[in-house]
């Protein structure tokens, strides 16, 4: 593959014979999804080449979007690996519904003391617990409650909880930020920093 | 909704909550620069630090990053 300028990647992209540009670009984007992806247990053949194929349209659908703040190779290869993730956190989140998610939470009933607890830090847990579930319960909003737990508890993809709450990562993401600077604010207010409250936790 | 398990790791995030962080539209346009400054040998998280501050709070956002440094450094 020949080396090419930001600059010509473009020209050749934007141009009347672009299929040299794109094979090479798409050879790239493979190279690049293999690397991040592959492995034995990783994405499949087929899959990395849907991916490429799929990113390579979006980038020739953007050529504009380009801003050259970095080469041009490496901004189609965080295109294909957005593609990637983004279709791959899609099928392994396929069978987790929100509604079970929670309604598991509530069943589970995790609630038991870690045993190397001093009877001190028991007593510090139970009341920051008690302060975090009223805070919780009296200024968190019900999408805020959930986003919480999905993301935060849970560990679920922001991106996935997004498409089940009928919005996208971004506002999500956001959406948390409000909840947890609206914790973090009344924690305070109470008395209890972060981190005072972690030094407590992991002393002793 | 919240029980003892999950103390340590709300509490955590509270711990790491800024007033002002990027979202994920932001990092993921910057992303590649950060990339190449990291790659560089350079240090990425002093010269941006708010999208060094999301990777470390957005777990999507850390996982498209790490895919990133992997594929810019297949070549």
């Amino acid at each position: 593959m020949q080396a090419r300028t930001n600059e010509q990647w473009l020209a050749e992209l934007r141009g009347p014979n672009p299929n040299e540009a794109l094979s090479d670009l798409y050879d790239l984007l493979v190279r690049g999804l293999r690397a991040a992806l592959g492995g034995p247990a990783g994405a499949a053949n087929a899959d990395i080449e849907d991916f490429a194929q799929e990113a390579l349209l979006k980038i020739t659908n953007n050529l504009d979007s380009f801003r050259g703040e970095s080469r041009y190779t490496t901004w189609a290869k965080k295109i294909a690996m957005n593609v990637a993730l983004t279709e791959l956190n899609r099928r392994r989140w396929s069978d987790v519904s929100l509604q079970d998610l929670l309604a598991r939470r509530t069943a589970a009933g995790r609630g038991l003391a870690d045993p190397q607890s001093t009877p001190e830090q028991v007593a510090f847990q139970n009341m920051v617990l008690a302060e975090l579930r009223g805070i919780i319960d009296k200024y968190l909003t019900d999408r805020q409650r959930e986003a919480v737990v999905a993301v935060i508890l849970e560990g679920m993809p922001i991106a996935e909880v997004a498409r089940r709450m009928g919005t996208n990562q971004n506002a999500l993401y956001k959406l948390l930020h409000d909840a947890r600077k609206k914790l973090k604010l009344r924690m305070e207010a109470v008395g209890l920093s972060p981190h005072e409250m972690l030094a407590a936790f992991d002393a002793g | 909704m919240l029980d003892r398990g999950d103390l340590d790791k709300l509490v955590r995030a509270l711990a790491e909550t800024r007033e002002s962080e990027i979202g994920c539209d932001e990092c993921f346009e910057k992303m590649d620069r950060f990339a190449e400054i990291e790659f560089s040998g350079s240090d990425a998280a002093t010269a941006m630090p708010l999208v060094q501050d999301h990777l470390r709070k957005c777990e999507d956002c850390h996982e498209k990053y790490e895919a990133l440094l992997m594929a810019v450094g297949a070549g």
